[in-house]
């Protein structure tokens, strides 16, 4: 609008004339402070106002690695879809991925380096002002050789920032890098190491699948890659029009995977390796395995008979033996095993013995079954996957003050380490804590020297997913918006830290972006000579347009055993922390399909997001056995305190009908104590509350393996959710139909059951 | 003509079976209940896309959630026999729709498309058609929500930002429909093709559970699920005749 008012108006027609001259004038006089829509004289290539341009990229709200197409409209990004071009997501994409955007307008982000103060505030400091100071003591203590002082601890990254931490640390001399995550699958990789001898893990073939046996993995909402699982899912159940795969799920707590599966077992927790065991057993003692070992299976097994086994799983002997005779008789089928079945101290064994089901049946590197991944195209990186010991070493080297400076990228450790491993009071040891991350998360709020990171929509990346989805699949990660705040790309800052150590001889890149050009180069080398002929620039551009890269190299396709295995086999009984006569229940934490480890939990479209299994939004809650609340004289919204042996939290009741009596489970994701307005002391943290229990094969933390009691407080809350009644109650909504036919069989009773809750 | 012969006549029109087969599209949309996991993938592309606001905590718990599609869910059974069924619910886009004929401003209305739509500026906030919907997927603004700075910047130009006592719901994205139908007649072709625009939920359901498209055209993907023996209508008997089909779960 022209700034005028009526006076000026007047004076500018009355100086002008009222004839021609007033309008000359009129516009003349508004010409100054004129706004434009889109501020570019002329406007970038790829901004038409009104149109939709679409990125492509790949999605960092998890470690699945999906390929995402961004559609922006005049500079800003409006909507994430899945990559139609992407083998991984397809085209599809999960709520958290989608809630993407609301991290990249999130009004909680970090806008500019902050240092903390002699008054223990941040106060913000330029580029120049944190990069110096970090800089010039990473050098100091490079040029004294005390250069493994410095540890540097991120979220899982791949590809090549994976590459520039790597050669970042190498720089320095420190081994102490890590990569941690409260949800890396360490018990598989171990399992796998041991089965396979990969250390990759391999694709697990849902689409073609007929019978998908899954012990705990809760492959369709955060087991490893849930969009690319529930492709295959959909592909398997209603794919084909003769065969309908079919789907069991075998957990103490129903998740989202036990809802969609055609029949869902619970075992005691802990006890699914031997469940798998049971069956083992069975499928070699029925004569269905002919193999030259099979001798030495008979021997290994010889406990794990079905009645042996039904008595300590808590699965009915018939089931067992039905369960094994159709794994057999169904081909191709598959057995994954994850979750809180990798959680116990038994962890590895069992999902070893998930692996052997999968050998006695023949599904190892078949199309159904387990397909091996070849090696992944990305720069060959060692593994720096840090075990909750790992995290314990690293707590403890602070603590006798042999860390001087801790680099933080994206993980948050205080969040997502039970309090036993003193981490918080750790980083109070470290003279110079410095975090990357884009928000002010409970780890962020005790550094020094906050330097933020752009979000994954701002910044140059690429990722190798692993697990592959049996051939090699890269992708490069670029930014779909300029930079809202002032902040940098992760890459950006570690390689101008490394200048600043007298590096640039080594790592003399000047942006992530030339890095990333450099490490495509031997990528782009790989490629038939039609692409090379074609030069590296037409490449690089058809990677950046379609978001993804392939080729169809696939992986191993002979593997023979180690016969060492089969003597090792067997899953000895879970131990728990706690004794039952004080702690009758057992803790079954589990990943909030909305929140992941908790990094969702800052957006508020996620918060708003009903919980798929309860409809509750906003906040935590302990699902309960029916028939447990119903001794205990518990309702839904009774609040309870929950006792570990090394804590107590606080927690409404929800009655959940599909877990088991004596398991009670609380979803993980909320609890913050900062993390921005949306998370910030919003329900409860049930890691804070875990024994630290190990797994001693790999060193993580058997979250699963902590006993609890639960005692009323006689106190109530009405918890936020939006589901009415749970039952159909005879209106048919919800029809079924039998295994082939059309029969319309009406599942819905129309009695109220007892143990429903009307509030 | 009297006001009322006119308004008979009208009724008698637009009330006679297969009217609006008559129109070149006629948007349906199935789900395969068989291939629903309850991700609610779906509800969150929804909120992407259509621009809905995050109400609070305070506003859910008093029952007045803004989601223009949600997974209901049903238990069924008893431990350890306990199931758990998804069930995508949106506007059904009944081509009979029971809160048409109660809005007194006409505020929603049945298009040339099939589609049931609602104009936000013609709205009163009377609330009948809410009453009225057997299906419960309309839903009010009972605020001005805002969005905290600077999340507006993500809101999707080509949708209407509704204002305090509007009605909202569904519209099968028909910005979308829109924007397909412009290009088609853009692009000198008649009909917009099978697969070439898909709602926000269709276009992310990651495991295809959701199928959209035109039920005029026999070949369409969706007029093939449609025909699908496990086919049929939430509330059927109430004859809305909705063009949501539901295909029946599997119990295998």
């Amino acid at each position: 609008m022209p700034n005028i008012d009526r006076r000026e108006f007047l004076k500018l027609v009355g100086a002008g004339g009222v004839s021609v001259g007033a309008g000359f004038m009129l516009r003349e006089s508004t010409k100054h402070p004129r706004e434009y829509l889109i501020p570019h004289v002329v406007a970038p290539e790829d901004i038409s106002s009104g149109l939709s341009t679409w990125y492509n990229s790949v999605c960092s709200m998890c470690p699945a690695g999906c390929g995402i197409s961004v559609r922006t409209r005049e500079g800003r990004a409006k909507k994430i879809e899945g990559n139609l071009s992407h083998p991984v997501s397809q085209g599809r994409l999960c709520a958290l991925g989608q809630a993407g955007l609301q991290a990249l307008y999130n009004p909680d982000r970090l806008t500019a380096p902050m240092r903390r103060n002699g008054e223990g505030t941040f106060e913000e400091i330029t580029w120049e002002q944190g990069l110096k100071q970090v800089g010039d003591r990473l050098d100091l203590l490079r040029a004294a050789g005390r250069g493994n002082r410095v540890a540097l601890l991120t979220t899982g990254v791949r590809g090549h920032l994976a590459q520039l931490f790597e050669s970042f640390m190498r720089q320095l001399g420190s081994p102490r890098l890590l990569h941690y995550d409260y949800d890396h699958p360490h018990t598989l990789y171990a399992a796998n190491q041991q089965f396979f001898g990969e250390d990759r893990l391999p694709y697990y073939d849902l689409q073609n699948t007929r019978l998908l046996l899954s012990f705990g993995a809760d492959y369709l909402s955060n087991w490893i890659s849930p969009v690319h699982h529930s492709l295959g899912f959909g592909e398997s159940r209603q794919g084909p029009a003769d065969v309908r795969g079919r789907f069991v799920q075998i957990e103490p707590r129903m998740s989202i995977s036990g809802a969609a599966a055609d029949e869902w077992i619970p075992a005691r927790p802990g006890t699914e390796g031997i469940l798998a065991l049971g069956l083992a057993h069975h499928i070699i003692a029925e004569g269905n395995y002919s193999g030259a070992d099979r001798d030495a299976w008979m021997a290994a097994l010889a406990d794990y008979t079905a009645d042996a086994v039904a008595e300590q799983t808590g699965v009915p002997a018939t089931t067992i033996t039905r369960l094994a005779d159709s794994f057999v008789d169904t081909a191709p089928s598959l057995a994954i095993g994850g979750g809180s079945a990798g959680n116990h101290s038994n962890g590895v064994d069992t999902l070893v013995a998930v692996n052997a089901l999968n050998y006695l049946v023949g599904n190892i590197g078949q199309e159904g079954g387990l397909v091996f991944n070849p090696e992944p195209a990305g720069p060959a990186l060692q593994q720096h996957q840090a075990s909750y010991s790992t995290m314990l070493e690293l707590a403890e080297a602070a603590h006798h003050g042999e860390i001087d400076v801790l680099i933080i990228n994206g993980t948050n450790p205080v969040f997502t380490l039970p309090p036993t491993a003193e981490f918080e009071s750790a980083l109070a040891q470290i003279p110079l804590v410095v975090s990357l991350s884009s928000f002010l998360d409970e780890t962020t709020a005790l550094a020094d020297v906050i330097l933020p990171s752009h979000t994954y929509l701002e910044s140059w990346g690429d990722d190798f997913p692993e697990p592959g989805v049996g051939f090699s699949v890269g992708a490069v990660s670029q930014p779909v918006v300029s930079p809202l705040y002032n902040t940098r790309g992760t890459g950006d800052i570690i390689l101008d830290l490394a200048r600043r150590m007298g590096s640039s001889s080594v790592m003399p890149w000047q942006s992530m972006e030339e890095f990333l050009k450099y490490g495509w180069q031997r990528i782009y080398q790989r490629g038939d000579s039609q692409t090379l002929a074609q030069g590296f620039d037409a490449f690089w551009t058809s990677v950046l347009k379609a978001g993804a890269w392939g080729e169809t190299k696939s992986g191993n396709t002979a593997f023979s055993l180690n016969p060492d295995v089969i003597a090792g086999i067997g899953v000895a009984p879970p131990e728990f922390s706690g004794s039952e006569d004080d702690y009758p229940f057992i803790l079954h934490p589990y990943l909030s399909p909305n929140f992941h480890d908790g990094r969702g939990a800052n957006l508020p479209w996620m918060q708003e997001l009903p919980d798929p299994m309860t409809s509750i939004m906003y906040g935590s809650w302990v699902e309960m056995n029916p028939l447990t609340a119903q001794q205990m004289e518990l309702s839904e919204g009774d609040l309870v305190d929950i006792q570990s042996p090394h804590g107590q939290l606080r927690v409404p009741v929800f009655i959940y009908p599909a877990i088991m009596p004596n398991v009670i489970a609380i979803p993980i994701g909320q609890g913050h104590g900062e993390y921005g307005r949306y998370a910030k002391d919003r329900g409860v943290n049930p890691i804070q509350i875990l024994s630290p229990q190990l797994e001693p094969v790999t060193g993580s933390l058997a979250s699963s393996a902590t006993r609890v009691n639960v005692s009323a407080t006689g106190k109530r809350v009405k918890l936020v959710k939006t589901g009415g009644t749970s039952r159909d109650l005879g209106r048919n909504i919800i029809q079924t139909t039998g295994g082939s036919g059309v029969e319309v069989s009406s599942v819905s009773s129309n009695s109220i059951p007892i143990t429903e809750v009307t509030s | 003509m009297s006001l009322f012969s006119r308004f008979l006549d009208g009724w008698r029109k637009y009330r006679k079976p297969g009217y609006y087969e008559k129109f070149d599209y006629h948007w349906t949309m199935t789900v395969d209940l068989d291939k629903c996991t309850g991700c609610e993938a779906c509800m969150m592309a929804c909120q992407a896309e259509n621009n809905i606001p995050v109400v609070g905590e305070d506003e859910v718990a008093r029952g007045r959630e803004l989601q223009w599609i949600r997974v209901e869910r049903y238990w069924e059974g008893e431990y350890p026999n306990a199931r758990l069924r998804f069930m995508p619910m949106m506007c059904q886009h009944c081509d009979a729709a029971p809160c048409e004929t109660v809005c007194p401003v006409s505020a929603t209305y049945h298009n040339q498309d099939g589609l049931n739509t609602q104009i936000y500026n013609r709205c009163i906030g009377t609330r009948s058609c809410a009453v009225y919907c057997p299906y419960e997927v309309r839903y009010f603004n009972y605020y001005d929500h805002g969005w905290d700075s600077p999340l507006e910047q993500q809101l999707n130009p080509d949708v209407t930002v509704r204002g305090k006592g509007v009605m909202e719901k569904c519209t099968f994205c028909i910005q979308r429909i829109r924007q397909a139908k412009d290009l088609a007649k853009d692009d000198d072709r008649r009909r917009v093709q099978d697969g070439e625009m898909q709602p926000a939920c269709v276009q992310t359901c990651p495991t295809k559970a959701l199928v959209f498209g035109d039920r005029n055209d026999p070949e369409s993907q969706v007029s093939l699920s449609m025909d699908d023996p496990r086919s049929y209508r939430v509330l059927d008997e109430l004859n809305t005749d909705s063009s949501v089909f539901y295909l029946k779960k599997v119990d295998a």
